[in-house]
């Protein structure tokens, strides 16, 4: 059977808890809203198939538990991820500066190259809004991500975030591999010029079969 | 309308039987536990599971030793942190039962209660959010002050470690269960392992809650009759069940090529795959097997002693101290007698 996409990513969660995570996720994936859920416990995925400059690109989305002993088990698949949502509640101030907790414990978890977003969610609730768009933005600035306010049970910006993410982390893996390609290339002009001193190069096969 | 009858008078035998239990309790603990082990695999009548589970589990001791305790813990204040998010919870569990439908009606309150207690009960360990689903399940049972002895005991003494702050001991029963799953159900251990699918992505929703998020509601209620009277290996049977039942043919593996789909399967399992009478049946028959396989996986992490413990911690990035480890190996080893 053929693949049905070019690439596969994985994407993760983080936030505190009650901040919408699951709903994010489950309105992403299933185009759902449920006023009846329940807590995360432990950690799930979800996958879905985008299509994202003409590229098939399959995203395997983590939602974690929020709640901060869990972390000694959701730690452990930070590693496995090549971008990160970070979640807040704008109608919970708490869960917004605990973002940077969040933040600082991906640096510290994870080793690799990660794109990352911010997201505010639940922006509909303008009566029990304590985070302004302003203050959400300013913080994105100063991490250098990019900002989305959502909301999952009005359904705005939900697969905006989750798309852009999706791109992002796309762009970077291209600008990888072109990197990666480029020092292929140099590194094959140097084997070229090896090859001037020496006779054969066993494993550049179109030299090696000239009969 | 005749074998209802004696569907009736079966219960009502049954209730009987329960009811001189209780009278004479500690005799019937002390010299016929097997008994008493076997009248619990057949299921509890609902009329009287509150009582027994709480008898089962010593809690009722408990309430009577320390009278005006929970009133007590009650009049405290609690720490912010904890009540928190044990508030953000209330509303996020068993949403669709009559209970705890209702935003601050008296089963979120009563949750509420005996959540927050238990921080003050236990400052060190304070609130962990597999506690509110298991909370619940009491509280459907029986009232607040009961429903919170039978937490501590389920917390102390059932499930030791499960729900303190570092969740070291769930996170080293993952890798028991997994090391017993091999012994018990090699098909079902490769195919995981093939998909990288750790023990604790599936494991650790269904041991925390004891089953309560993960099977049909007439299981869950049998799978805690047994709980209460035999401990954590049911947990652990009750895992290779429906490991073995999900995973176990090459029929039903066919269908879960991939990570994505074997999760799925996993994490919700579908209720008419899963018949009581069959489970309990099952559940009982592992017996011995997975106490040796329990003691194996012990003897090897002893006999290797402290080297292959560090290791353990090292490899698997827990937060364990040697101490700790042991001490949860030493309880393991006694998984079933």
């Amino acid at each position: 059977m053929a693949k049905q996409y070019d690439f596969l990513f994985r994407l993760l969660m983080l936030g505190d808890s009650g901040v919408g995570k699951t709903c994010m996720l489950r309105r992403f994936t299933e185009s759902d809203f449920d006023t009846t859920h329940i807590s995360t416990i432990g950690i799930d995925f979800k996958m879905k198939t985008l299509e994202v400059d003409g590229t098939k690109v399959r995203v395997q989305i983590w939602d974690t538990a929020g709640q901060e002993r869990y972390q000694t088990i959701t730690k452990q698949y930070y590693r496995r991820a090549q971008g990160v949502i970070f979640v807040y509640d704008v109608t919970d101030k708490l869960s917004f500066k605990h973002i940077a907790k969040w933040v600082s414990d991906v640096d510290e978890y994870t080793t690799q190259k990660m794109e990352t977003i911010l997201v505010g969610n639940k922006c509909d609730d303008s009566l029990r809004r304590e985070v302004s768009k302003n203050q959400g933005t300013k913080l994105a600035g100063s991490y250098g991500m990019e900002f989305f306010e959502t909301s999952a049970s009005k359904n705005i910006n939900i697969s905006e975030s989750f798309e852009r993410l999706t791109e992002l982390v796309l762009q970077a893996h291209k600008r990888d591999v072109d990197n990666l390609l480029g020092s292929l290339d140099s590194y094959l002009d140097k084997a070229d010029l090896e090859e001037d001193k020496e006779s054969t190069v066993p494993h550049l096969p179109q030299r090696s079969c000239a009969c | 309308s005749e074998r209802l009858e004696v569907r009736v008078e079966v219960a009502r035998q049954r209730e009987m039987k329960w009811i001189d239990m209780f009278c004479h309790w500690d005799k019937w603990v002390k010299h016929r536990f097997q008994k008493v082990k076997l009248r619990c695999r057949k299921g509890i009548p609902s009329s009287l599971r509150a009582r027994a589970w709480q008898l089962l589990s010593n809690s009722e001791e408990l309430l009577r030793d320390n009278p005006g305790k929970f009133e007590e813990l009650e009049r405290e204040q609690g720490e912010a942190k904890w009540l928190d998010i044990i508030e953000k919870d209330l509303h996020r569990q068993f949403p669709f039962h009559e209970m705890f439908a209702a935003r601050g009606g008296h089963g979120q309150q009563d949750l509420y209660r005996i959540l927050k207690a238990y921080t003050i009960y236990r400052p060190d360990e304070g609130y962990c959010q597999a506690q509110a689903p298991v909370a619940a399940v009491l509280l459907m049972h029986m009232p607040a002050e009961q429903a919170f002895w039978c937490l501590v005991q389920i917390c102390e003494k059932y499930l030791p470690g499960y729900y303190s702050a570092g969740l070291e001991a769930i996170q080293l029963d993952g890798e028991i269960f997994f090391s017993v799953l091999r012994r018990t159900c090699p098909m079902a251990y490769r195919h995981l392992k093939k998909f990288k699918i750790d023990p604790i992505l599936y494991m650790t929703e269904w041991f925390m809650c004891i089953f309560s998020r993960t099977l049909p509601w007439s299981c869950v209620l049998r799978v805690w009759d047994m709980f209460f009277c035999e401990g954590v290996k049911i947990v652990f049977r009750v895992g290779l069940v429906l490991l073995k039942q999900m995973l176990g043919s090459v029929d039903k593996l066919r269908e879960l090529q991939g990570m994505y789909e074997t999760m799925e399967r996993l994490r919700n399992i579908s209720p008419d795959t899963i018949r009581e009478d069959i489970l309990v049946q099952e559940v009982s028959a592992y017996g011995g097997r997975v106490h040796k396989a329990c003691f194996c996986f012990y003897l090897e992490t002893r006999v290797i002693s402290h080297f292959i413990l560090l290791w353990l911690i090292l490899l698997s990035s827990l937060p364990l101290s040697v101490s700790t480890l042991s001490d949860v190996l030493l309880s393991r080893s006694s998984l079933s007698q």
